[in-house]
């Protein structure tokens, strides 16, 4: 996504704001098949992945007029809509059937990383995540595209519990300090 | 390691999405009622959003966007039916939608079928609603906390409201977290919102400090069931 197309989601955001259902339309026509991507990969089940992108445009709706670009692009801020509510359904799909355990899913191709280039903000997580270690940037991936739990993560790369914690603390740390840099 | 630098690095692990249990409620409850925490999540946001770029678009059911419009806008009405009281519009995804889905059913089982308007409150930051506000008999107004919310001791939570068209919102008063009632006369396509306000409310008449929650007032209809 690039800079104009963000602009111009703040701006129809903004129009939201002011009860503008036709710029709502548009939003949902211009973001719903990528919200929906995101919601599908963390979900897994289209039911459940609609519910969540049903949820996130009632509350892009009704927060709107909260959106404020002095605190951020408008991308990140539907992008973290639709993967709260994503978030919520499989944490609590985890809570409530006893013994849940997710289901093995294949990695991620080598160069998965290579689409972050595409912007300047992807381009400069890209060369961060690259200085990790293999191991531990696939953590980190894996956690934010597919939603997996520090739990999950461990389930599924047969890690300590323990290590995937410090091992993502340390990572975070470790972006958040190249990305100031 | 400081304080702020832990907060941080909690925030960090809320936006990545892997924190689960009580580390996630904390999360959660901090993003309510801590807005240098909720500044330290759009930060993050900001940051590894990129990654979300990797996940292939996928077409939404055809049927998804007409129910979305069904539950927008204040001036339209949200009929629950008797027999679908799990109506998707009130079945947030959270766990403070138990309490609004409990509260809804007590109404829905003591009152007859009747109009309201009810408001759910949710940090602006993303997260689950906090606060369901319901009009009761035209001009009553019950605030109640759906999760408990944390307020510092030198800090008041106040309740504003903004008529739709209207720039400056009107106060309602200062909002214990335990809730309120309260009488005013409130249209539908009113926005509430929750300010944190120094002890006593606003010294200015209009918001102060940094707006935490907000929502709409919306038109439910609850027919005979």
């Amino acid at each position: 996504m690039n800079a104009a197309t963000s602009d111009d989601t703040a701006v129809l955001l903004h129009r939201c704001a002011g009860g503008d259902r036709a710029a709502f339309r548009l939003l949902y026509d211009r973001w719903g098949s990528r919200l929906y991507g995101i919601a599908l990969r963390i979900t897994r089940q289209p039911a459940l992945a609609a519910d969540a992108l049903h949820d996130a445009f009632l509350q892009i709706w009704q927060q709107a007029r909260r959106y404020d670009p002095a605190r951020g692009g408008a991308e990140a801020w539907m992008v973290g809509m639709v993967r709260y509510r994503a978030l919520d359904i499989v944490r609590r799909q985890a809570r409530e059937i006893p013994g849940y355990e997710p289901e093995e899913r294949e990695d991620g191709s080598p160069d998965a990383l290579a689409r972050l280039v595409s912007t300047t903000e992807g381009a400069a997580l890209h060369r961060c995540l690259k200085e990790l270690e293999e191991e531990r940037r696939r953590l980190v991936v894996m956690a934010f595209v597919d939603g997996l739990s520090h739990s999950e993560l461990a389930v599924q790369l047969r890690l300590p519990l323990g290590t995937v914690k410090s091992w993502i603390r340390r990572s975070l740390m470790q972006l958040r300090g190249c990305l100031a840099s | 390691m400081s304080g702020e630098q832990d907060r941080d690095l909690l925030a960090a692990e809320y936006v990545l999405g892997s924190l689960e249990g009580d580390e996630r409620r904390e999360a959660e409850r901090l993003l309510s009622v801590d807005p240098a925490f909720a500044h330290s999540v759009s930060a993050w946001q900001q940051r590894l959003t990129p990654l979300a770029a990797q996940v292939a678009p996928a077409a939404p059911p055809a049927d998804l966007w007409r129910r979305i419009e069904r539950g927008i806008a204040p001036a339209a009405t949200v009929a629950i039916s008797p027999f679908r009281r799990r109506a998707r519009f009130w079945q947030a995804t959270t766990a403070g939608a138990l309490a609004i889905a409990a509260a809804l059913a007590a109404f829905m089982v003591l009152r007859q079928p009747e109009q309201t308007r009810v408001a759910l409150l949710a940090p602006l930051a993303g997260g689950p609603p906090v606060l369901m506000a319901r009009v009761e008999r035209g001009d009553g107004l019950v605030v109640r906390p759906t999760t408990s919310i944390a307020v510092p001791t030198d800090k008041d939570l106040e309740l504003w409201a903004l008529p739709q068209g209207e720039t400056k919102p009107r106060s309602l008063g200062v909002l214990p977290p335990s809730g309120r009632q309260l009488t005013a006369q409130l249209a539908p396509g009113t926005q509430l919102m929750v300010s944190l306000e120094p002890k006593g409310g606003s010294p200015t008449g209009q918001p102060t400090g940094p707006v935490l929650y907000g929502g709409w007032l919306t038109n439910i209809e609850i027919p005979r069931g």
